[in-house]
């Protein structure tokens, strides 16, 4: 068995396609290695210049493999005494074996002459050579370039390639670059050529010339000294998983240095302090009991700082930019949010759609319906927290820190003495980003979040600018989870055609109609619902059978789906659905039936006990749908079971008399369609 | 460190690496990118290496000389070479050395930032270079300027002057550095800096500018249907800047503004396929030459 290793060299390659490029590198070549015969376990490395194989357990060669080829029909490889003939002759040379080597196999055809080959193993180094390059020249990134003379195209141009197969060069060719047993160290704290003769002697040099091949290695010592050096100064570091993991695809050769900053600047909110920071600077925060000191942590490519330069020209970058800052904070508070209405008529929300002082009004005028469509009281509140909430997108601090769009309203509202209710409704406004992250923290929050996103929506798909495929260049499958989550947080039962109308009718005349766009945006918004309550764990065949039933509000089919699959683990269920599929493959063939089931007409006791069971519960379970008690609803839907099985068993629903069949048909159509207010039970799998 | 000290020590480094030192382009420029020793030679098969300060202009960057950090005009040195040295980065990291940056003191990162120019139809791939956590240097691999797929690939390097004097001297505002001794930035430009945004926000006449605009665009053809590229190019440049002012003014709707580049980047992609063909028709002048057939013996 033998060791393996390959290291590319490139310029450095960009953080954030490092992860996939690992993933991708690891796949391309285990598979490939299976494939080959050559088995062996590989474990993918990286750094910000290099990506690296490491492979144990490789095969020194392939493992023969035997083959049997086809010949002609056995009657016509062999004649009548078994001796082969011509065609058999000729088939044994051109496959390069003996007429020995040659047997009748029964094949599904006939009986064919096989011959059986032996393919001897090719030496693994010879292998890899062949099937090497081709995988890693063709990964493919998000952006790609070409260097040289134009042809190489690959993510960063590339160096040096060190390909070793126990420890001999395995000779391959990576965009004309040779392979060899030289790379090279740190690109500023190590010089020169480094000569490497295995895995681990390449670990070692590698090591030894301020390099830490392993991701883990590099992010566990980020994670060291960003709490050492919080210590120091007797705070902890912000906990930030996705910083540590950016840093740790930076660099090489993993070093933090503290700097500080003038202590005025935590005047300024937090917010865009951290933001400046994290977003800008990639520097972590340094906290003491939740408050933010002045102080932060810089990543650097090198470990020390002896003169303190690095952390000198951190702490450099960093005032200029809090000093940018704060001129923004104080000259921003110039003009008020309500004066900045009118600049919004110059910004341009969609080229049909118009500018967003026009949305402003759209929106102002669509949450003022919802307050009042979801009995939110506060409609004065409500209809403040629209008109202020787009002002930001014309403050210079949203220019410089367009992630904080909302949160910087919110704070300026806050400044400008707005109510709690309108400050934070502002401040909350692009929230839930993700279905992981909490919606608004008050009633008139989410219901301008729900008007913007709605107004959004309605417009876009009433252009037909519907996101397809992973085109979706106005974030809409984000907006619609919004939508979704904000309701479902909340609570709040909307319809959603309804809701969508009520858009759609601010926005005038569109291209497309009313009648198409209104099922299309339901069913979108439909899909992230089931996205959420997938996420939540409820069986995908429940809420299929819940969402076909009825979606038009989203909390009304959550609960439906939280009452099924709660359900589904009593004993009842199994029978309940079992009956709902047998009602639902007799109506299937039966003609609609019209009209309610008429209990003079029934003539069979087995009938007239489903029809009293049936009548005597449609009042109960229309009281209990209509207050949305749906478990209670099936409990009372389960115990039909009996009466339905015995009906099942003793009545003939295709009766000869047309009237009683009609009847019974009408008695079923009746029940299911009771059932299938919950859910189409037929969907759910045994 | 002062303004220019780094620029003479820059174009210096530059010169003994083999690069031909231009002057700044003499029409208003946004960025070094727009000079012709960038934007035109960056195209076709020749190889070219050269180093130039090109003095940009944007507008809508004015601050009236009270922000610290934005100017209107400000001052880039830009390096090109193609096809870009296979030790480019190492070429760089020395250029720094030879500015007195030790870069083993110091943490120097290349970090992905990607380049694009509607206006000019041109795409690059890159880093910027952060060195102590600053940005100092744009650096790009072009792969398509006027529209046109580039190969051989050219590196462009950008270096700020402003910004990278400020933090050599770790100066708070542009207007303390020293350009040379004994005489500030602020002494220097300040007055400028105040003019020129005054009159790209206030004074400067849309309808005047609106009508420069159709004229330049229309000499700009007049020029390419005759052949001339360079006239031609120097036309769109003073498209792109007429847009720039209009722009700052706000005198360009969002709508128009997408059919205003498009008009600009029409040009400069007619420029660039004028100039590949005029150069082809030279015959590549600056391809290396063939060696000589031997000579017929003659008969004496």
């Amino acid at each position: 068995m033998s060791e393996f290793l390959l290291e590319i060299l490139a310029e450095e390659i960009p953080a954030g396609v490092l992860p996939g490029a690992r993933e991708d590198l690891l796949a391309r070549v285990s598979n490939a290695f299976a494939e080959a015969r050559l088995g062996g376990t590989l474990t993918v490395h990286s750094t910000s210049r290099r990506l690296i194989l490491v492979g144990e357990g490789v095969a020194e060669r392939q493992p023969d493999a035997t083959l049997e080829i086809t010949g002609p029909p056995a009657s016509r490889g062999f004649d009548a005494e078994g001796k082969p003939t011509q065609a058999a002759e000729g088939f044994a040379k051109a496959q390069g074996v003996s007429v020995d080597d040659l047997s009748v196999v029964q094949l599904p055809k006939g009986p064919y002459v096989v011959a059986k080959k032996t393919v001897p193993g090719r030496p693994a180094s010879e292998v890899i050579s062949e099937t090497l390059p081709p995988l890693v020249e063709k990964m493919t990134f998000p952006r790609m370039m070409r260097w040289g003379d134009g042809a190489p195209i690959w993510i960063r141009p590339v160096h040096s390639v060190v390909a070793l197969l126990d420890g001999l060069v395995v000779p391959l060719h990576l965009f004309g670059v040779e392979s060899g047993r030289t790379t090279y160290g740190h690109r500023t704290l190590a010089g020169g050529r480094l000569i490497v003769m295995g895995v681990a002697d390449w670990f070692a040099k590698l090591r030894a010339a301020r390099v830490e091949p392993d991701l883990a290695v590099r992010r566990a010592r980020f994670e060291e000294q960003a709490r050492a050096l919080a210590a120091e100064i007797g705070g902890e570091p912000a906990a930030d998983a996705t910083l540590f993991e950016a840093w740790s695809h930076l660099v090489e050769w993993p070093g933090l240095v503290r700097g500080a900053f003038d202590e005025a600047f935590l005047e300024l909110p937090e917010e865009i302090l951290v933001t400046s920071m994290r977003e800008h600077q990639k520097m972590l925060p340094i906290r003491r009991e939740g408050a933010l000191l002045p102080a932060f942590l810089a990543v650097a490519d090198q470990t020390g700082d002896p003169k303190g330069l690095i952390a000198q020209g951190n702490e450099w970058v960093t005032s200029a930019r809090f000093a940018d800052a704060r001129f923004f904070w104080d000259d921003d508070g110039k003009t008020k949010l309500e004066d900045r209405l009118s600049r919004l008529g110059r910004l341009q929300f969609q080229e049909t759609l118009g500018d967003y002082l026009k949305k402003t009004g759209r929106v102002q005028d669509l949450a003022e319906r919802f307050a009042a469509r979801l009995s939110v009281a506060d409609s004065s509140s409500v209809v403040r927290a629209a008109r202020l909430m787009k002002a930001d997108l014309v403050t210079d601090m949203v220019r410089e820190f367009p992630d904080l769009q909302g949160v910087v309203g919110g704070l300026y509202a806050r400044r400008e003495g707005e109510r709690d209710e309108v400050w934070q409704a502002i401040y909350d406004q692009y929230r839930p980003a993700s279905a992981d992250d909490a919606s608004p923290r008050s009633d008139v929050g989410a219901v301008v979040a729900l008007a913007d996103r709605l107004d959004t929506l309605a417009g876009l798909f009433g252009l037909g600018l519907v996101p397809t495929g992973s085109r979706d260049p106005y974030a809409l499958r984000r907006a619609a989870l919004g939508v979704v989550k904000v309701l479902l947080d909340r609570n709040w039962h909307l319809d959603l055609p309804i809701a969508i109308s009520d858009a759609l009718q601010l926005h005038g005349a569109l291209a497309r109609k009313r009648e198409e766009v209104v099922p299309e945006l339901t069913a979108f918004l439909t899909e992230r619902l089931r996205f959420l309550l997938e996420k939540k764990g409820h069986a995908a065949d429940t809420i299929e059978a819940v969402l076909a039933a009825d979606a038009r509000d989203p909390v009304d089919a959550a609960e439906r789906v939280a009452a099924v699959d709660a359900m589904r683990k009593e004993a009842d269920f199994a029978p309940l659905a079992a009956a709902f599929k047998r009602m639902q493959n007799i109506l299937a063939q039966a003609p609609d039936a019209l009209g309610e089931p008429d209990p003079a007409k029934m003539t069979d006791e087995a009938e007239q006990a489903l029809a009293g069971d049936y009548l005597q519960a449609r009042g109960m379970i229309d009281d209990l749908l209509a207050q949305r008690h749906f478990h209670d609803a099936l409990g009372i839907m389960a115990s039909f079971g009996p009466a339905l099985d015995r009906f099942f068993t003793e009545v003939h629903v295709m009766a000869e008399d047309e009237s009683v069949k009609a009847n019974r048909i009408a008695l079923l159509k009746a029940i299911r369609d009771q059932f299938a207010r919950v859910a189409k039970f037929a969907e759910i799998r045994g | 460190m002062d303004l220019q000290s780094l620029i003479l020590k820059l174009s210096a480094y530059w010169s003994s690496k083999g690069c031909l030192i231009e002057q700044p382009w003499d029409v208003e420029v946004g960025a070094g990118t727009m000079h012709p020793a960038t934007f035109l030679r960056v195209l076709g098969p020749e190889p070219w290496n050269a180093g130039y300060v090109q003095p940009s202009r944007r507008p809508a960057d004015g601050r009236y000389g009270q922000n610290p950090f934005r100017l209107v005009k400000h001052q880039q040195f830009q390096l090109v070479m193609k096809p870009a040295p296979v030790d480019i980065q190492d070429l760089y990291v020395e250029s720094l050395v030879a500015l007195g940056i030790d870069p083993k003191e110091h943490d120097l990162r290349f970090e992905e930032d990607n380049w694009e120019s509607p206006t000019l139809g041109a795409w690059g791939v890159g880093w910027q270079v952060l060195l102590d956590g600053m940005e100092i240097t744009q650096f790009t691999y072009f792969q398509q300027a006027g529209g046109l797929d580039l190969a051989p690939i050219t590196a462009e390097i950008t270096y700020g002057l402003e910004r990278l004097t400020m933090f050599l001297a770790k100066k708070r505002s542009v207007y303390d550095i020293e350009w040379a001794p004994g005489i500030t930035y602020g002494e220097a430009r300040k007055q400028d800096e105040y003019e020129v945004s005054k009159y790209g926000f206030e004074v400067a006449d849309p309808a005047l500018w609106q009508l420069l605009f159709e004229k330049y665009e229309a000499e700009a053809k007049r020029c390419l249907e005759a052949g001339l590229v360079l006239p031609g190019y120097d036309f769109t440049l003073k498209c792109s800047h007429a847009f720039n002012i209009l722009d700052a003014r706000g005198a360009v709707s969002a709508t128009d503004r997408v059919g205003v580049i498009k008009r600009v980047r029409g040009l400069a992609v007619e420029c660039a396929k004028a100039y590949v063909a005029s150069r082809e028709a030279q015959g590549f002048p600056l391809l290396p030459k063939k060696p000589e057939p031997a000579a017929e013996p003659s008969d004496v």
